[in-house]
């Protein structure tokens, strides 16, 4: 039928046309009564005028309760009615047409059906307006989606936040609850957070070993997430089993090299950067002597009791676990009354700076002018300063930072003059 | 933010991976993954030619060490190219500058490749 339409001629064809639409749709009225939205026309004042069966089905009314009776206002809810005298009918006037806007009606059984209605203004020859047609959709299928959405939403929202309090449990499992008391020594340590959704890697712990003496770590494990704190919970157990096995920090960092090498190489290799020291107090002069082993780690920062501060460089130093026979650096100092020795994980010095500096980065060279300006200081001075520094950053620590503090007080003023 | 690109090509000193772009914890997986896929023989050169980086951190570190085990494995050597001065630092901090051979350029690394002498009968 079709080919034979478009091979027929030009009137022929118009009239084929019009004669199989008729033949379908031949009533505009029943086009009007039971299409598969509603009409409905209303005066100015919005009293109904007309209305299709459709809508009287959904509805579950009749045509006589409503022509003439009531107004469109009528068929909303309470919260319907107030949005359409505010918002609806006002837009309505001022634009001449108002479409998509989401109602609810209320049916005869008291249920409520949502739908989406559209108004236009017809106007007379004379351009003064006449009456109000609307059309409306059952929006049902459409809500429910919403509302699965919303729910979906929801759900994601409340794993998010399952996931945040998880990481930071990890978080704290990795790190001491609080760090011991060392008789003549003060200690302080901050943990940055930079991420809630990924576990961090980095981690410190102080504690002590054997005949008076004392053993610090702090490292930054690669990477984030599970598989980074998987690593970082075997690197601190393993230096602290260590330690106590044999505290020289050299066979200390090589005992660990070992074991993260066995456990990881290959395709996907992990490893961590660490200083280890050895405190041993120095009964005679008082103070500590130190000795710091560096796997690759960032140089701890000395800053003395007159004022003076310096990086502790271990060169040659290489990382933990990712090569068989890592070479780790030494180097010892004396921790006198008033000095302050300050470790740090490299979050801190790769932070994105507000000043334009080299690369924007805070960097070393900053790090080292600010401890410079600190000393002397102490332990707890120290890592405050650091937390306000950090806060200076705010977003622009894109890593976790920690540090780690160590001092020795100066005695107390009583006895002096 | 700038995406990592990863190019390869071969030359008859071995493979060279040219990387541009961000090399971190995001990106570090599509290089560690291209490593089996590369044609190394034994007794070539592994070239990492690092021009492009912008940015390494230490995920980027590893991805250097998994090239450098599959290099070993392969029985081949590796060399870096065109450290950028960020990444010489970093690699310097973490010792690693004593255990890659590095070049100035691509060009470089693969002149300075010498075949291995053939055993003899």
């Amino acid at each position: 039928m079709m080919r034979k339409a478009t091979d027929g001629g030009g009137s022929e064809n118009r009239d084929d046309h019009a004669a199989f639409s008729a033949l379908l749709e031949d009533s505009a009225e029943d086009l009007y009564e039971r299409a598969p939205c509603g009409y409905l026309s209303t005066l100015l004042d919005g009293t109904i005028a007309k209305i299709n069966t459709t809508l009287l089905n959904w509805l579950g009314r009749q045509r006589g309760d409503l022509v003439g009776r009531k107004t469109f206002s009528d068929l909303l809810t309470v919260g319907g009615r107030l949005y359409h005298e505010t918002h609806f009918a006002p837009l309505l006037r001022m634009q001449g047409e108002v479409s998509g806007i989401a109602l609810e009606l209320k049916t005869a059984d008291g249920s409520r059906l949502p739908v989406l209605v559209t108004s236009t203004v017809k106007t007379g020859s004379d351009g003064q307006p006449l009456l109000i047609r609307t059309t409306v959709f059952d929006a049902r299928d459409r809500r429910a989606y919403e509302t699965e959405l919303l729910r979906a939403r929801q759900e994601a929202e409340r794993e998010r936040e399952e996931l945040k309090r998880l990481n930071a449990t990890l978080q704290r499992t990795l790190l001491p609850p609080a760090l011991v008391n060392v008789p003549g020594l003060d200690v302080a340590a901050h943990y940055h957070i930079a991420s809630t959704d990924k576990v961090g890697g980095d981690f410190y712990d102080l504690f002590p070993l054997a005949s008076g003496t004392w053993g610090l770590f702090l490292g930054d494990v690669c990477g984030k997430g599970a598989a980074a704190a998987a690593v970082t919970s075997l690197a601190r157990y393993t230096l602290r089993a260590a330690a106590v096995y044999d505290p020289d920090p050299v066979a200390v960092l090589s005992n660990l090299n070992t074991v993260l090498n066995h456990e990881y190489n290959g395709h996907d290799p992990r490893f961590c950067t660490v200083v280890f020291g050895l405190l041993i107090p120095d009964t005679e002069r008082g103070g500590f002597r130190i000795t710091l082993a560096s796997g690759g780690h960032p140089p701890a920062l000395l800053m003395r009791a007159d004022g003076s501060a310096d990086y502790l460089p271990t060169p040659g130093g290489q990382l933990i676990g990712a090569l068989p026979d890592a070479h780790i650096a030494t180097t010892t100092v004396r921790l006198d009354l008033g000095d302050t020795l300050l470790l740090h994980t490299d979050g801190l010095t790769e932070a994105h700076t507000a000043q334009i500096t080299d690369g924007d980065r805070y960097g070393d060279d900053a790090l080292l002018d600010f401890a410079q300006a600190l000393a002397p200081t102490t332990a707890s001075d120290a890592v405050a300063a650091v937390r306000d520094l950090l806060d200076t950053f705010g977003t622009g620590v894109d890593d976790d930072t920690a540090v780690l503090a160590i001092s020795v007080p100066r005695p107390t003023s009583e006895g002096q003059p | 933010m700038t995406q990592l690109t990863v190019h390869t090509r071969a030359t008859p000193a071995g493979p060279v991976i040219e990387l541009s772009g961000e090399l971190d914890n995001d990106s570090a997986p599509d290089v560690r993954t291209l490593l089996p896929r590369l044609t190394l023989l034994a007794g070539q050169q592994l070239v990492i030619d690092l021009t492009g980086i912008t940015f390494c951190d230490s995920s980027g570190i590893t991805v250097l060490i998994a090239a450098r085990n599959h290099a070993l494995a392969a029985q081949a050597s590796i060399a870096l190219a065109a450290i950028p001065g960020r990444v010489s630092r970093m690699l310097h901090i973490v010792g690693l500058d004593q255990v890659f051979p590095t070049h100035p350029t691509a060009q470089a690394a693969e002149a300075a490749w010498t075949p291995p002498t053939p055993t003899s009968e």
